[in-house]
């Protein structure tokens, strides 16, 4: 990253474009608190997060923050709604609480039959689909989605992107979402493209 | 292999513990002879003996390769000291009298091998048994006891009867011994007592209960050092499989950390994770391992694994190898299963949940 210095704002949805390899990735692990910048702050309202206790950056991102991996990353010992289930589970939320609110979120999205499968029985759509609900669960401040459209068709999409739209206008959830889509990067309020580190426009 | 080993030490144990306090033998010429009657009186003089009772005994075939034990002792002598032979006699028995001639007490053993024969003749308390003489000649006895004994090496396959009936059998003459029985008096120091008589009794060999214990461990038990060799191989490997499952090269262990993490665990969230896991697995892996022991010692008999342990000294064993189950022994598999998988899981995990879940999930 060289001089990014970027605004998102609260309850919009921003789409970070470019090329692979141009740091946009990066870009939401910093604004995620998954890694600490080497020079420079992350605000979140005001508050310099980027040199606070990794205990308190923790907490931040269980209460604060969802993500949707690009990798996805689901623990394929588990099945989809044990998966969903994980970030109630940090919160010392009981496991049966934790699983019926998960199957809600999965039904919520089309994955009422296969609540109980294990990631490997899963195509790559469901399995995105089991991501999506997963970074839902805490009903986060801050979406962070790295390409949330791959695995899935046009329609689950265009489905996806319909969702998020309710709830960034019903509930002001801020979204950030890196995509090569260019109907995901259309879909966004407002875009920033990225080349070599770079924030270009 | 541990349950091998702890059997024959608790048998070894019991034999011994079921045994005199000492034992007199005559070497001549650096082998056993037989003992003259007059030394039962001198060996009866030393301070501190309690009983001094001469025994007759020798081995007999029994057929298929197989091997008895033919005593004959003092009957007085031997009823009277508690715990000589064995801890009981069988109930609806008794042990042989004082005048009692061609009575026999038989090991548990012997009842099983005449059952395992096929013979029509079941053995039980007033049955008449023949036993083949060292002449080849026939003679008859009558069984008053069936013995019970927590000693499967000693007393399994033993035919106790009277002096003059066990040397019929053998052989021998009535006025010569194999060997001398002794029991010290309450309170004696045993190893003073041995050496008083091996000092005074030319051509005497005493053997104590820890000589006898250690010859006995000798005979049945000195192949168990490679038990201390295939523990150490054990547990490296443990340790090497727990390392190489969980370690930081392991990409499914680790993302799987960094997941945990990103998601809002803490650092000790996922160590008591991993820990659980480890325990979990450990204690698991253990039980099992036990499981399969006991069904391959207890059940299977160990095979291949008794011929290396007791080498030849198998063929001995009419009773079956003597197996014992420990709590040590199975201390120490839950230790060697838990400890090493706990610290080389914990320890790897540790180190991904305290780096940047950024950088855990990539695999920088």
């Amino acid at each position: 990253m060289q001089g990014v210095s970027v605004e998102i704002e609260k309850g919009r949805v921003t789409a970070i474009g470019g090329p692979s390899g141009s740091g946009k990735t990066t870009l939401l692990s910093l604004i995620g608190l998954l890694t600490r910048p080497t020079k420079g702050k992350i605000l979140y309202d005001d508050k310099d997060l980027s040199s606070v206790s990794e205990v308190y950056r923790t907490r931040v991102r269980r209460n604060r923050i969802g993500f949707i991996f690009q990798a996805q990353y689901l623990i394929p010992q588990l099945t989809a709604i044990e998966n969903v289930a994980l970030p109630k589970l940090c919160m010392d939320v009981p496991r049966s609480e934790a699983e019926r609110q998960a199957a809600e979120r999965l039904v919520a999205l089309g994955m009422s039959h296969r609540l109980g499968f294990r990631v490997a029985e899963l195509s790559g759509g469901e399995q995105q689909r089991v991501s999506i609900a997963r970074s839902l669960m805490n009903s986060p401040d801050v979406l962070i989605a790295d390409e949330p459209g791959a695995s899935m068709d046009e329609d689950l999409t265009a489905e996806l992107l319909s969702a998020l739209r309710g709830m960034v206008d019903e509930h002001g959830l801020t979204v950030i979402v890196a995509s090569h889509d260019q109907k995901v990067l259309d879909w966004a309020d407002k875009r920033l493209n990225m080349r070599d580190g770079k924030i270009v426009t | 292999m541990e349950f091998i080993r702890t059997g024959v030490e608790v048998d070894v144990a019991s034999s011994v513990g079921e045994g005199p306090d000492l034992i007199v033998q005559r070497l001549v010429g650096g082998r056993q002879a037989q003992i003259p009657a007059a030394w039962i009186e001198n060996v009866s003089a030393t301070d501190g003996v309690r009983v001094a009772t001469p025994r007759v005994w020798g081995y007999a075939e029994a057929g298929a390769g197989r091997l008895i034990t033919i005593m004959g002792v003092n009957a007085t002598d031997y009823g009277n000291v508690f715990g000589a032979v064995g801890t009981s006699i069988l109930a609806g028995g008794r042990f042989i009298e004082e005048g009692d001639t061609r009575k026999m007490v038989v090991g548990q053993g012997i009842v099983d091998m005449m059952a395992a024969s096929g013979s029509s003749l079941l053995i039980d308390v007033g049955s008449t048994l023949s036993l083949i003489a060292y002449n080849g000649s026939l003679i008859e006895f009558q069984v008053v006891g069936i013995f019970t004994s927590e000693s499967r090496i000693y007393s399994y396959d033993l035919i106790l009867t009277d002096l003059t009936s066990a040397g019929a059998v053998l052989g021998t003459d009535n006025i010569s011994y194999t060997d001398i029985a002794v029991w010290v008096e309450l309170g004696s120091n045993v190893n003073s007592v041995a050496l008083q008589m091996d000092t005074s009794i030319s051509e005497a060999r005493i053997l104590t209960k820890g000589a006898m214990g250690t010859m006995m461990l000798r005979t049945y038990g000195d192949r168990a050092g490679i038990v201390a060799l295939l523990w150490a191989t054990v547990l490296l490997v443990v340790v090497l499989l727990a390392f190489s499952a969980s370690s930081a090269g392991s990409d499914e262990y680790r993302r799987e950390v960094g997941l945990l993490k990103a998601l809002g665990f803490d650092t000790v969230d996922v160590l008591e994770i991993r820990m659980f896991e480890a325990i979990t697995l450990g204690l698991l892996g253990a039980s099992l391992g036990i499981s399969s022991a006991i069904v391959y010692d207890f059940v299977l008999n160990a095979p291949l694994v008794a011929g290396y342990m007791l080498g030849w000294n198998l063929v001995l064993l009419n009773g079956g190898i003597p197996l014992a189950i420990s709590l040590p022994t199975v201390f120490t598999v839950f230790a060697v299963a838990l400890v090493p998988i706990m610290v080389a899981t914990v320890l790897p995990s540790w180190r991904n949940a305290i780096t940047e879940p950024d950088v855990v999930l990539r695999g920088v």
